[in-house]
């Protein structure tokens, strides 16, 4: 396996005019040469391999596009190496598009005017794509997604998740080595999310195509990605798999316990029976972070019981949208 | 085939312009009370000169030189400005600009279904009317084929000044101002709205050295002039041609440069 986007020490600065405040201040701006640089990405480096699914995470404004515009060619970096497939994609532009695909959950790539399949039958020629090519990747279409009712109509007249099935479905139709999807999944219903994650990791999988995934949804991060990469104010925080992620804070499981009696009044008297560990109380649940490492969920339980009469209890493992919220809160140390 | 790609977009164009049917209908409408005002302002001027003839053209000459200029202008004018403005604005650009195309290309054919729509919708209709309701005063002859390659060199330099118009965009994020004053400058330069032979001597000799009578005026005395010289048909083409590489290479120099200094600096 080679690596397919190969970034190193990638930084990108922009050139930002101090404003002022006020009429007379953006009269002074007019003729302002006060420029601040901002540095939005800050020494990225990392390797992706072909096949991959990569989930490319952080707060807003982290820079996440200013990544993405650079591997797709839009903008030059102001310092470092990107490589995709190859080229170096803001000096081969052209050739580079005809390697990728892009999906702005934002916006749509197709002829807002005219039926899906027209669109299709544009990319096919722009791309030049071969007609049995073209021909194949509508039959998986066809046996991944139920295509037929949306290819004759205007994507003007579609829902959104209509539309963003379509954009995803036109992304992939080049047969591009990486498709870079942001912010798919955004504002739609949980049925239209669970089946277009169904369809990235269906054509992700019979293609081989890698794929960056920039989220807020780590709904689609479970499902999707195994390994994930987090920036934030343009460093990178973390770059790893998922799985490791997790462990990444101790081993944390929340032990919820329902038991008899004022809740606000248990909840203090069994934090003081467990002094190591942090016990609030919600919902008619008390909750316990345990940390694993210092004694098991079970002990505790066992503990609790011994002094209370435990009516019902539920153990959760920590979710990933809390480690992420932690990283993004606190940073990584 | 390489053809294919870029003649894709204009069947796109004409496509999707056929979706909207009562635009055209809006467009005919417009059209005609354009022509009623220009019909009673020319009759008012030529009435008060006096005589029958005003430098050198004849009310009916006026007349057709100004209604042929507006069906011209309804099938060359692109909206390149507002399409490459509204694109910046919105962000679109990014993936107009990841098509495995040049972005002057992908626009220019993405536009040129409007060509053939406007075409047979607007621009002929008025070309037949005119031709019947003056009978004959349009010569029909080899000056048809001067007039065609020189419309086609007319909407290179068309585009050409959109393009670079549109180019300044990028720096100025608005479009409204830029856009009118564009339109303003080449519909009065190129002898749309007044032919150039009502300019004043100083006027006419600028005008010569611009490109913008190479968009309207070239073809239209071309188209009207019944026996052409072959000099001056020589010397209107060579002109438009020597326009058509300057302003390409100019817009296509611009637009590089442009977007270098965005994808340096970011927008």
């Amino acid at each position: 396996m080679s690596a397919i986007i190969e970034i190193k020490n990638v930084s990108k600065e922009f050139k930002v005019l101090n404003r002022r405040e006020g009429l007379k201040g953006s009269l002074k701006d007019l003729f302002s040469r006060d420029y601040k640089t901002v540095k939005a990405v800050d020494n990225i480096s990392m390797s992706i391999q072909q096949g991959e699914i990569v989930g490319y995470l952080g707060p807003n404004g982290a820079g996440k596009s200013t990544t993405i515009k650079m591997m797709t060619g839009v903008l030059e970096p102001t310092s470092g190496e990107i490589l995709v497939g190859g080229n170096i994609p803001y000096q081969n532009r052209t050739k580079n598009a005809q390697e990728i695909g892009v999906v702005f959950g934002q916006r749509s790539q197709l002829w807002w005017a005219l039926p899906l399949v027209e669109s299709f039958k544009i990319l096919k020629d722009i791309y030049q794509i071969p007609n049995e090519k073209y021909e194949g990747i509508l039959k998986l279409y066809r046996s991944l997604v139920d295509i037929d009712p949306l290819l004759h109509k205007p994507v003007r007249q579609m829902s959104l998740g209509q539309r963003t099935l379509s954009d995803i479905l036109a992304a992939f139709l080049h047969d591009p080595k990486i498709v870079f999807l942001d912010e798919p999944t955004i504002g739609l219903d949980v049925a239209m999310k669970s089946r277009i994650r169904t369809l990235i990791h269906a054509l992700n999988k019979e293609r081989n195509t890698t794929v960056i995934l920039t989220t807020h949804d780590m709904g689609d991060v479970d499902a999707l990605c195994k390994r994930i990469v987090i920036i934030d104010k343009g460093k990178m925080l973390y770059d790893n798999d998922i799985d490791h992620l997790k462990s990444f804070f101790g081993s944390y499981r929340t032990l919820k316990i329902r038991i008899d009696g004022e809740l606000k009044e248990q909840a203090t008297l069994i934090q003081k029976e467990l002094p190591q560990f942090s016990v609030s109380a919600n919902d008619e649940w008390i909750s316990v972070l345990v940390d694993e490492e210092k004694a098991k969920v079970i002990e505790v339980l066992g503990k609790l019981q011994h002094s209370y009469n435990v009516k019902d209890m539920q153990l959760e493992e920590i979710s990933t949208e809390d480690v992420i919220k932690k990283i993004y809160e606190e940073g990584v140390q | 085939m390489k053809l294919k790609k870029y003649l894709t977009l204009t069947r796109a164009g004409i496509i999707e312009a056929l979706q909207f049917r009562l635009s055209f209908l809006v467009m005919v409408i417009g059209n005609l009370l354009y022509l009623i005002v220009v019909y009673f302002l020319w009759k008012a001027i030529y009435a008060s000169a006096g005589t029958d003839v005003v430098n050198g053209m004849s009310f009916t000459d006026t007349l057709i030189y100004l209604v042929l200029a507006t069906a011209l202008f309804n099938f060359m004018e692109m909206y390149t400005v507002w399409e490459i403005g509204r694109n910046i604005q919105s962000g679109k650009i990014v993936l107009d600009l990841l098509k495995p195309m040049e972005y002057r290309k992908y626009l220019f054919w993405s536009y040129s279904g409007s060509f053939v729509t406007q075409f047979f919708l607007t621009f002929l209709p008025t070309f037949i009317a005119v031709a019947i309701v003056t009978h004959g005063a349009i010569p029909l002859g080899v000056n048809l084929i001067y007039f065609v390659l020189s419309v086609v060199m007319a909407v290179s330099i068309n585009y050409s000044i959109d393009f670079l118009v549109g180019t300044i965009c990028l720096y100025t994020e608005s479009i409204w101002g830029i856009n009118i004053m564009k339109q303003v400058i080449v519909l009065l330069l190129s002898g749309a709205t007044i032919p150039i032979a009502f300019f004043p001597e100083p006027l006419k000799t600028i005008v010569h050295y611009l490109p913008f009578q190479s968009i309207y005026n070239a073809p239209l005395s071309l188209l009207l002039d019944g026996n052409p010289a072959t000099e001056t048909v020589l010397s209107t083409l060579g002109t438009q041609l020597i326009w058509c590489i300057i302003m390409m290479v100019i817009s296509k120099l611009f637009w590089k440069f442009s977007l270098r200094q965005i994808t340096v600096n970011g927008g």
